[in-house]
């Protein structure tokens, strides 16, 4: 169980503070104060890999505190969020070289650090795996899977190999994670009212920050298979971004124009 | 020759020790503000973590349970206890890749030298792959302090004095053969 946490009040709900930053970074609290120009200019690329470099440490932050949280996990489940950790420190630094490549620096935009918030403040594992992993990783995959077409199309092909490398890896950590909280809400009962819990939280929160993730995604059902989400699972989530209310937290990252 | 027992009280000790190094890593990724430092961290967690997954296997083999750790001497945990709580980066890093490190190292070296090579060869080749990461990872840490010098504590009586500090600590809690407790 995690210690005393510092926190901050965005919108009038108490969420955790932001992890470390240098001061080159200028942080707000909110994904629509971060700078988004969609892809078609070189502005706009470096938005979208200054965002995504920010993004991929905050998920390797999460997964670090994980381990320092929950030092009881079983010890398979540690060795996989240990592996992801490597994992994102690669995406990061492959994002920032590639912001360096288009001629851009740290501390360039703004950035928000609203997963680690959310997530760092969920006092159980099975709820930081449901909200981390199986919703905002899970909607990452869907945009990434979008976004590798759509890059190609647009004559970025190694940004587009870039992407799609980046999300075979996310594909085992929502797997991994998928395996893990069907495990764990088996042997404890009380893991799903946790679960339940902290999506409920989830959704008060994002009412309250109209948070840009309640764009609509479509869901790429391939994908999410792979990832370890039931026919059922995937079939669900399907209907929900029929109905516009779906992928409700995966809303981050580049590609959400 | 080191018997079943102490070999097995080396590595489940050597495994809790990894364990504490991916934690104190893992602890400091999101509190340490320079990117490139988290990065660092966050490739070595991983490293540490496969190093006490394979000790935790051999455990297994040397009549412990799977994963089984053996909390070290008193000083040692208080000397781990006190990396980890170290603040600045600069600090961090030359506690971590100047002294822990090279350190568990040179213990890991001797325990080669003092055990059977061909009895205890499971264990001589889980070390000898681990000095060879351990290379790795010091070089990494070389790089990213030659790449940005503010990361670079100038500091050496300070880095001395934890170097010093731990050599003069007992790795395993209970009692090793003289020839590994002495030089350990």
């Amino acid at each position: 169980m995690p210690a005393t946490k510092d926190t901050k009040v965005v919108r009038g709900i108490e969420v955790r503070n932001d992890p470390a930053r240098e001061p080159c970074f200028k942080i707000v609290h909110l994904h629509h104060d971060v700078p988004d120009e969609g892809n078609e200019t070189i502005e706009a690329r470096r938005m979208r890999a200054h965002r995504e470099y920010n993004q991929e440490v905050q998920t390797l932050e999460v997964a670090a505190l994980c381990l320092v949280d929950f030092p009881d996990a079983p010890w398979a489940l540690r060795m996989e969020l240990a592996r992801q950790c490597w994992d994102e420190a690669r995406h990061a630094e492959l994002m920032f070289h590639h912001l360096k490549e288009l001629g851009g620096w740290k501390g360039m935009y703004p950035i928000a650090n609203l997963d680690w918030s959310v997530v760092a403040m969920l006092d159980s594992l099975p709820a930081r795996l449901a909200v981390q992993h199986r919703t905002f990783e899970a909607g990452s995959l869907d945009i990434e899977v979008a976004a590798v077409p759509m890059l190609r199309d647009m004559g970025h092909d190694g940004q587009a190999e870039l992407t799609d490398a980046i999300e075979a890896d996310e594909i085992q950590h929502v797997r991994f994670a998928n395996e893990w909280l069907k495990h764990l809400t088996d042997a404890q009962p009380r893991a799903v009212m946790q679960v339940a819990q902290a999506m409920a939280w989830l959704r008060k929160l994002v009412e309250a920050t109209s948070l840009d993730a309640l764009k609509v995604i479509s869901t790429n059902d391939e994908t999410r298979q792979l990832a370890g989400f039931s026919n059922a699972e995937v079939a669900s989530v399907s209907l929900l971004d029929n109905a516009g209310i779906g992928s409700i937290p995966g809303a981050r990252g580049p590609a959400d124009e | 020759m080191l018997t079943v027992k102490e070999r097995g009280q080396f590595v489940a000790t050597l495994r809790y020790v990894y364990v504490a190094i991916m934690e104190t890593l893992s602890a400091w990724v999101p509190t340490a503000p320079e990117m490139e430092a988290k990065l660092l961290f966050g490739e070595h967690i991983w490293d540490a973590a496969q190093h006490a997954d394979t000790l935790g296997k051999r455990t297994f083999e040397l009549r412990m349970p799977l994963q089984k750790s053996i909390r070290p001497a008193e000083g040692y945990v208080d000397f781990l206890a006190a990396v980890a709580a170290i603040g600045p980066t600069p600090q961090r890093l030359a506690a971590m890749y100047d002294v822990l490190l090279p350190a568990l190292a040179a213990r890991q070296q001797r325990y080669i030298d003092s055990t059977d090579k061909l009895v205890d060869a499971p264990t001589v080749r889980i070390l000898q792959r681990y000095l060879a990461d351990n290379a790795r990872m010091l070089d990494s840490a070389r790089a990213l302090r030659d790449e940005l010098p503010a990361l670079q504590l100038n500091d050496g009586p300070w880095v001395a004095a934890l170097q010093k500090r731990e050599a003069g600590l007992e790795l395993v809690a209970s009692a090793m053969p003289e020839a590994v407790a002495a030089e350990a």
